[in-house]
């Protein structure tokens, strides 16, 4: 008996040991939440984590400048690969829609997040360092709110004061489901209020350049930068219609105040593989052979004929002289367009995105070619009369892709107009394919004419401003979730 | 048993003890009802330590006291017989085998008890049910075997999901597979995907091994098992040797695989008609034309078949050698098998190599010790090129492919062209015969799973066991996809390798007495403690662009680039418990049982991470009663009633903690959050409630009836919450959302015909199933499955079915216009014209303009729920003379299957091969048909998940014919063996069915309970034929 005992007692030992064993463990891939933020190193990891959610693939790896080309005239969707988006017949339980919303608020979230860490870190940090860290966290979530809220709310100009309906703005870090988290759509004017608050903190706060012990220039290129910031804002404030500030943030760029930018000699030269961190390009989403958009969702597989989906060709629209005026037949640009292999020889392509093979080709978000674009729409709207300094800005962009047109000169337009004409012509085959076209458009109340269906051959109904499906639905889904606090957009 | 253990120690004594004098000579042979000898049984004097035990021709010489009064006789298996001796000295006599039903063993989590004291659910299908069976893993046997126990093959794929369901899903968002646990090893299960295809780990296991499955289903039974009994537990015995039985069985089957069923698609000239009227009815110029493929000038009109290109006969073949026997310390149990089952896809195979050996030991009166192992080699050659809806997978690529080109080009390589077809729309298919001959997957796994255990006799009646175990199962997967063709192709050529380990090690003890206090009770306790510990690693590395294909090896030299990682595999936990019963019978009559299991789980929060699942029955053996003795029919009656908790351990990866993990942006590392954490997590509670009759009528005819009520509570979900939360895929796993499950389950067994030599016997089951969402989460959301974000057809909804169907509602084709109609949510119909883009949408009835019909004309549709009303399955056996034969049926009544594929291949848009119903398409006025006129692009129809596509699921499948013939003794007897038997199959052999696609069981969303009965364009089930021999010597 007493052995019995003993015996019982040893396996009860061995027992609470084994206990231990099987439930004191610790995850050996994970970061537990408490750690996360303990070291400087980890705390900008955590930040960068906001660029991350940038590059998703539903949103500006590749799909977010994608649905703004598809609704455009310049392209069509051969394939039917955005189902009836370029007809302007989404759904409200679109998974497009749903997509990139599920996608603009991560980014967002993960903004927050860092914001939220490195505050509560900050002791770790050298508070520059801290500034700049939560610079780039409003940067992101910039970006990320400029995207939702043209994806998903009319344009600013809609109402006078845009008053509009925009999209819920999210500035906390949520630990549990919080109730506080299920806000109503701000107004678009507060929603634009917000973004332009972000981006000029980020000004204020952002390096121009990253330290030459990381990759300096790999840093510049795809993080946020004073350059990328004001840029941005230039952008912003053109969508609002405020050209005086759009203008002075795009001379910020220009004359330097943030590092030196240009075109490259080539009309192509920042596109493909070895291309994305020459001066052209402001700020761009990075991608790599480990870390790229699948076939279905990265832009070479869309818009190179080379890939096997080839969804996007180049509408005749585009291509016709007629229906893009500003398109000379010998502009260098038209190099970029090419014809598909095999059965595709009779479609036409655009060549921006070859790396069909390893789909590590960069979303070139902003490019310098924008800037002096934006600057010379913002200054020949602000100026009386032709002005030349816009004129300026728009050869600089222009004279590259000539070959036997000659340069503008204040002679060449007839009023002020037409060299807002002219520049916009010129933005459109500049920026073609880079998620530009739509929105430029609506930004300037302008309908969307002479656009083909997906068979390239029979033309669509004009598609005017201000109407309802020009946006996307709010996910349906998350209307359901909000308990109807997120108003749906009209026509859904 | 007992007594016959007793006796049997008694004889082993005897023959270590000394010889008592003044004896006499006793002699005589004991034979079995067949009269065949009856070797190593007991003979025993009673109330003493003399005996003796007969030779392998059943006799005996016993040298008993002068004054001995009986003997005792008998042996493992066999009622013992009590002979009074006289003065003759001749005992010679029959042994009777014991009787089935009531009287037989069922093991019961830790613990053996006899059925006829068992007061839980508990349904046992033996080993022979499922022998020779051509199955490629032995859950797919267990189709149709038990009442209430759901086993849906979703393709004829190795590895696809075989997904078990008992008494209905019982979660909604984590797991719903039952517990395995084979001789007390938790097993690794569930079908996994590691790189491309998946794999069933179950496969991995001999089917020919098992003796039996006992499958526990009300929380009685299952509540031993705490927090992973939810969904019921199977537990595998393996075959042990008998002592004094000597046996060797050699039994093998060959033959072969063709898929069950195909699908018909267009013929070239078909094909070609039809796309050109999609294109000229929609004003476009027609496109699809043959082509000159060998440029001798001429047209050639090609045909081609593509289904036919890349399927065949593929063998099947098993061989199963076993040995087993033993001395009355010693029994051993030893097999090798090998299994073969090649599938009907070209390329496509599974091979098991195994062998087990199990030993159990007497090493003295007082301690037992015993291992059971087993080590088996499972090599999957399976598809690089993918199934489902892969632009090169099967059956995607032969259903879609151009019927109008070639396989091979002029040049002797496979054709890469589209023929004479001017251009073609959504069409990545790459030739389907390449893909599956280029490109693979191939799988080879070792899995090792053993156990070893002591177990010593105390005092009388107290039991102490321990037992170790442990389930190591590693697989290299090498995938490699050909530069020449599909997914390769641009990159030069890809290899990927997968190295990965699963490790699961624990340790019981327990603590079992067992007494006999008084005539009137009996008691049983357990009390025991278990430890468990779950790991899993992997190392993957990839190459792009490759030099030598031929070179199983990934580095720099040979690929122009390469890349990779290691890490976990989502397996890291542990589990910690101590759980007890009390089984309590008074008189044999009135029986009780209380289970109580504590188990703490690593993967929650320090505060919740203690679960406790009690549960308590009762059952009241009636015919045990004087009034019953009147009823003479009624052999055995017993009334049992259960109640109880269990909980759900399929919880996922550390749920509970909020956690980042490492990422990239381009080049830069990063981390980022990847679970929103939830320290409150706790444990799923599954209350079930059980009252159920076993009867024995008429000698043989068993009926067990049983009612079920379970409610669960607390479900973990992955709860889909506000995007602008911020958290991962927006969800997050939260205790919410409540499930109901109601049921009756019928079994019975029966001899239905003895006349002469024929007998028939029938089993036969059926379940009627109810499960209901009572709450989703605090919202009451709708949930949609979690596995696939595009099978967004059924729902979880609160006061409907689990996975009820939500569709638009088709209302047929116009016969006026041939237009597509639906019904809006208030019943209007409305028809759609692609060929009008400013105003698409109208009314029927009076064609003016209205709005579209959208994701809010949705309805429940209440009735239409994936999981069967009614289901079961008939298993019925024949003897005449020497023949013999069995049939197995399974039937599964009212349910719905979504025609995903169908739909798939009826669009309007594309220009891949079509389903032959296209030919019904609409042509003029006045004509009833289901598919609208044909005109390019018009794809809602098609594009949009309406009720067009939903299709009753109903079936009664013939799962199995076997007929034997065993050779006569005069026969073997000459050749010097027991047995010879000789049988031919079919498997799979038709299936009665309504539904028109893949199959009624075909399921793509895998291991599901929202999503089940989507059938998108997986594998066929396979039909197969063989023939066999069995051994025996």
């Amino acid at each position: 008996m007493r052995h019995i005992v003993s015996g019982l007692l040893l396996i009860a030992i061995a027992g609470s040991s084994c206990q231990k064993k099987v439930l004191d463990i610790k995850s050996q891939d994970l970061i537990l939440a408490d750690s996360a933020f303990t070291t400087p190193e980890k705390i900008e990891a955590a930040t960068l984590a906001g660029y991350d959610g940038l590059q998703n693939p539903e949103f500006l790896a590749g799909r977010a400048l994608i649905y703004v080309d598809v609704m455009g005239e310049d392209v069509y969707d051969r394939n039917q690969a955005f189902g009836d988006l370029p007809r302007y017949g989404l759904l409200s339980n679109s998974s497009i829609a749903q997509n990139v919303w599920m996608a603009g608020y991560d980014a967002i979230g993960r903004a927050n997040r860092a914001i939220a860490g490195i505050t509560a870190n900050s002791s770790k940090l050298t508070a520059a360092k801290a500034k700049a860290l939560i610079g780039e966290c409003k940067f992101i979530r910039a970006v990320a709110n400029f995207y939702l809220v043209n994806f998903f709310a009319q344009p600013y100009n809609f109402t006078a004061d845009a008053s509009h309906p925009g999209i819920p703005l999210i500035t906390t870090s949520y630990i549990v489901n919080d109730p506080d988290a299920n806000k109503p759509r701000s107004s678009v004017d507060a929603v634009y209020t917000a973004i332009i608050n972000d981006f000029t903190d980020a000004l204020a706060d952002l390096p121009t350049n990253y330290p030459a012990s990381s990759d300096s220039t790999y840093n510049k290129k795809t993080r946020g930068t004073r350059a990328s910031a004001s840029a941005f804002l230039s952008r912003v404030y053109l969508y609002k219609g405020d050209y005086a500030n759009a203008k002075k943030y795009a001379q910020d760029v220009i004359n330097g105040m943030y590092g030196t930018f240009a075109l490259n000699s080539t009309v192509n030269g920042a596109f493909g593989p070895g291309h994305y961190e020459t001066s052209e390009a402001v700020w761009s989403i990075p991608a790599s052979i480990t870390d790229n958009a699948s076939t279905n969702y990265s832009l070479p597989q869309h818009y190179s004929p080379f890939g096997t989906r080839a969804d996007i060709a180049v509408s005749s629209t585009f291509l016709n002289v007629a229906t893009n005026p500003y398109f000379a037949l010998d502009d260098k640009r038209r190099s970029m367009i090419i014809a598909g292999p095999g059965t595709l020889s009779a479609l036409k392509f655009t060549n921006k995105y070859p790396d069909v093979a390893t789909r590590a080709d960069w979303a070139p978000v902003i490019r310098y070619a924008e800037v002096l674009l934006t600057y010379a729409e913002a200054q020949a709207r602000t100026a009386t009369g032709i002005d030349a300094d816009a004129i300026d800005k728009l050869n600089q962009v222009r004279n590259r892709a000539l070959v036997s047109q000659l340069p503008y000169t204040i002679a060449s337009f007839t009023s002020k107009d037409d060299l807002i004409d002219h520049i916009l012509g010129e933005r459109r085959i500049e920026l073609a394919f880079e998620g530009h076209r739509f929105w430029d458009l609506m930004r300037i109340k302008a309908a969307v004419t002479n656009k083909y269906d997906s068979d390239g051959q029979k033309k669509l109904p004009v598609q005017p401003f201000g109407a309802p499906k020009n946006v996307f639905p709010i996910p349906q889904l998350e209307v359901d979730k909000s308990k109807k606090v997120l108003e749906q957009n009209d026509g859904y | 048993m007992r007594k016959l253990l007793m006796s049997l120690w008694c004889s082993l004594l005897l023959l270590s003890g000394d010889l008592i004098a003044q004896t006499r000579t006793l002699t005589g042979k004991v034979t079995d009802a067949n009269g065949k000898p009856v070797a190593n049984a007991s003979v025993v004097v009673k109330g003493t330590k003399v005996g003796t035990i007969t030779d392998t021709d059943g006799s005996y010489s016993l040298n008993v006291p002068v004054g001995a009064k009986m003997l005792i006789i008998s042996s493992i298996n066999m009622q013992p017989e009590e002979i009074k001796l006289g003065t003759v000295t001749d005992y010679s006599l029959t042994l009777k085998p014991l009787e089935e039903s009531m009287d037989e063993v069922v093991i019961v989590g830790y613990n053996t008890i006899a059925k006829r004291s068992l007061t839980g659910s508990v349904s046992k299908v033996n080993g022979d049910a499922m022998l020779n069976r051509p199955v490629m893993s032995f859950d797919q046997a267990l189709t149709g075997k038990a009442a209430g126990v759901q086993v849906n093959t979703s393709s004829g794929l190795p590895g696809d999901d075989v997904v078990i369901r008992i008494r209905g899903g019982a979660s909604i968002s984590m797991g719903g597979n039952p517990l395995i646990v084979l001789d007390g090893v938790p097993i690794t299960q569930g079908n996994q995907q590691e790189l491309y295809n998946k794999y069933n780990a179950l496969a991995e296991l001999n089917p020919a091994d098992i003796e039996s499955i006992e499958v526990l289903k009300d929380a009685s039974a299952t509540a031993i098992y705490g927090s992973r009994g939810s969904a019921g537990v199977l537990l595998i015995t393996t075959k042990k040797g008998k002592a004094g039985q000597s046996n060797l069985t050699y039994d093998n089957y060959v033959g072969f695989n063709e898929a069950a069923r195909k699908l018909k698609v267009l013929n070239g000239a078909d094909y070609n008609n039809t796309i050109n009227k999609l294109k000229t009815n929609a004003g476009l110029a027609p496109s699809a034309f043959w082509g000159d493929i060998d440029n001798d000038g001429k047209i050639d009109t090609v045909n081609t078949d593509w289904q036919k290109e890349v399927l065949h006969k593929g063998l099947v073949q098993n061989h199963n050698l076993a040995v087993s026997g033993g001395s009355q310390r010693t029994t051993y149990f030893a097999s090798v098998n090998y299994n073969e089952n090649q599938s009907y896809i070209e390329s496509v195979s599974q091979k098991r190599g195994s062998a087990r050996l199990n030993i159990t030991s007497k090493v003295t009166d007082w301690l037992q010790i015993g291992v059971n192992t087993q080590y088996s080699r499972t090599k999957i050659s399976n598809l690089g090129s993918g199934v489902g809806t892969s632009y090169s997978g099967f059956p995607f690529g032969p259903l879609t492919a151009l019927p109008n080109i070639p396989v091979m080009g002029p040049d002797g390589n496979y054709y890469t062209g589209i023929g004479g077809n001017t251009s073609v729309t959504s069409y990545q298919t790459p030739n389907p015969e390449a893909v599956t001959q280029l490109n693979y997957e191939d799988r080879d796994a070792r899995r090792f799973i053993g156990s070893a255990f002591g177990e010593l006799q105390l005092i009388k009646g107290l039991k102490f066991k321990s037992q170790v175990n442990v389930d190591y199962s590693s697989a290299f997967i090498d995938a490699f996809w050909d530069k020449e063709i599909g997914d390769g192709s641009g990159t030069g050529g890809i290899r990927q390798l997968d190295d990965n380990v699963k490790n699961t090690w624990s340790w019981f003890n327990t603590l079992n007495y067992n007494r006999q206090i008084g005539a009137d009770h009996e008691l049983n306790v357990l009390a025991g403690t278990e430890y468990t510990r779950r790991t899993s690693s992997f190392v993957y590395t990839f190459g792009a662009g490759i030099n030598n294909p031929d070179l199983l090896m990934i580095n720099d030299a040979n690929y122009q680039e390469t890349g990779g990682g290691s890490g976990m595999d989502k397996v890291d936990d542990g589990l910690a418990s101590y759980f007890g019963s009390v089984n309590y019978g008074f008189r044999k009559k009135y029986l009780a049982t209380f289970n109580f299991r504590t188990d703490a789980d690593s993967r929650f929060g320090k505060d919740n991470r203690w679960g406790y699942f009690p549960s308590g029955s009762l059952a009241w053996r009636v015919t045990e009663e004087d009034f019953m003795r009147p009823c003479q029919f009624v052999n055995d009656l017993k009334l049992r009633a259960s109640y109880g908790v269990t909980g759900n351990s399929n919880i996922g990866y550390f749920p509970a903690q909020r956690s980042f993990a490492p990422d990239t942006y381009g080049d830069i590392a990063l981390i980022t959050l990847q679970n929103p954490g939830n320290a409150d997590l706790r444990w799923e509670r599954h209350l079930q409630f059980d009252a159920g009759i076993d009867a024995v009528l008429w000698k043989n005819t068993s009926v067990t009836v049983d009612f079920y009520n379970r409610r669960t509570l607390d479900l973990i979900l992955n709860n889909p919450v506000l995007a602008t939360l911020g958290f991962p895929y927006s969800i997050r796993a939260e205790n919410v959302g409540k499930l109901q499950s109601r049921g009756i389950e019928l079994a019975v067994s029966t001899p239905v015909l003895h006349r002469g030599n024929f007998n028939w016997n029938i089993n036969f089951n059926a379940a009627w199933n109810k499960t209901k969402v009572i709450a989703t989460n605090s919202m009451g959301d709708d949930l949609y499955d979690n596995n696939d974000a595009t099978a967004q057809f059924s729902i979880a909804r609160p006061g409907q079915p689990l996975g009820v169907f939500y569709l638009i509602r088709w209302a047929g084709v116009n016969p006026a216009n041939g237009l597509p109609t639906f019904l809006d949510i208030n019943g209007n119909q409305k028809q759609y014209d692609r060929a009008n883009a400013t105003t698409p949408w109208t009314l029927v009835k009076d064609g003016s303009a209205t709005s579209a019909i959208g994701s809010t004309d949705r309805v429940v549709l209440k009735d239409n729920s994936p999981y069967p009303k009614i289901y079961g399955g008939i298993t019925q056996t024949f003897n005449y003379l020497r023949f013999d034969a069995s049939l197995d049926l399974q039937y599964a009544l009212g349910f719905y299957v979504y025609n995903q594929t169908k739909q798939n291949l009826m669009a309007y848009g594309n220009s891949r091969n079509k389903s032959e119903d296209i030919l019904d398409a609409w042509t003029k006025a006045g004509e009833n048909t289901n598919v609208p006129r044909l005109y390019w692009n018009d794809n809602f129809w098609t594009n949009t998940a309406s009720t067009r596509w939903l299709e009753k699921g109903d079936f009664l499948r013939i799962r199995n014919v076997q007929i034997g013939y065993t050779l006569p003794k005069t026969i073997t007897e000459r050749i010097k063996v027991s047995r010879v038997r000789f049988f031919v199959q079919g498997s799979n052999l038709y299936t009665f069915t309504g539904y028109t696609g893949i199959d009624p069981e075909a399921n793509s969303v895998g291991q599901t309970n929202i999503g089940l009965g989507i059938d998108k364009l997986r594998p066929y089930l396979s039909r197969t034929y063989t023939m066999g021999i069995n051994l025996g010597l």
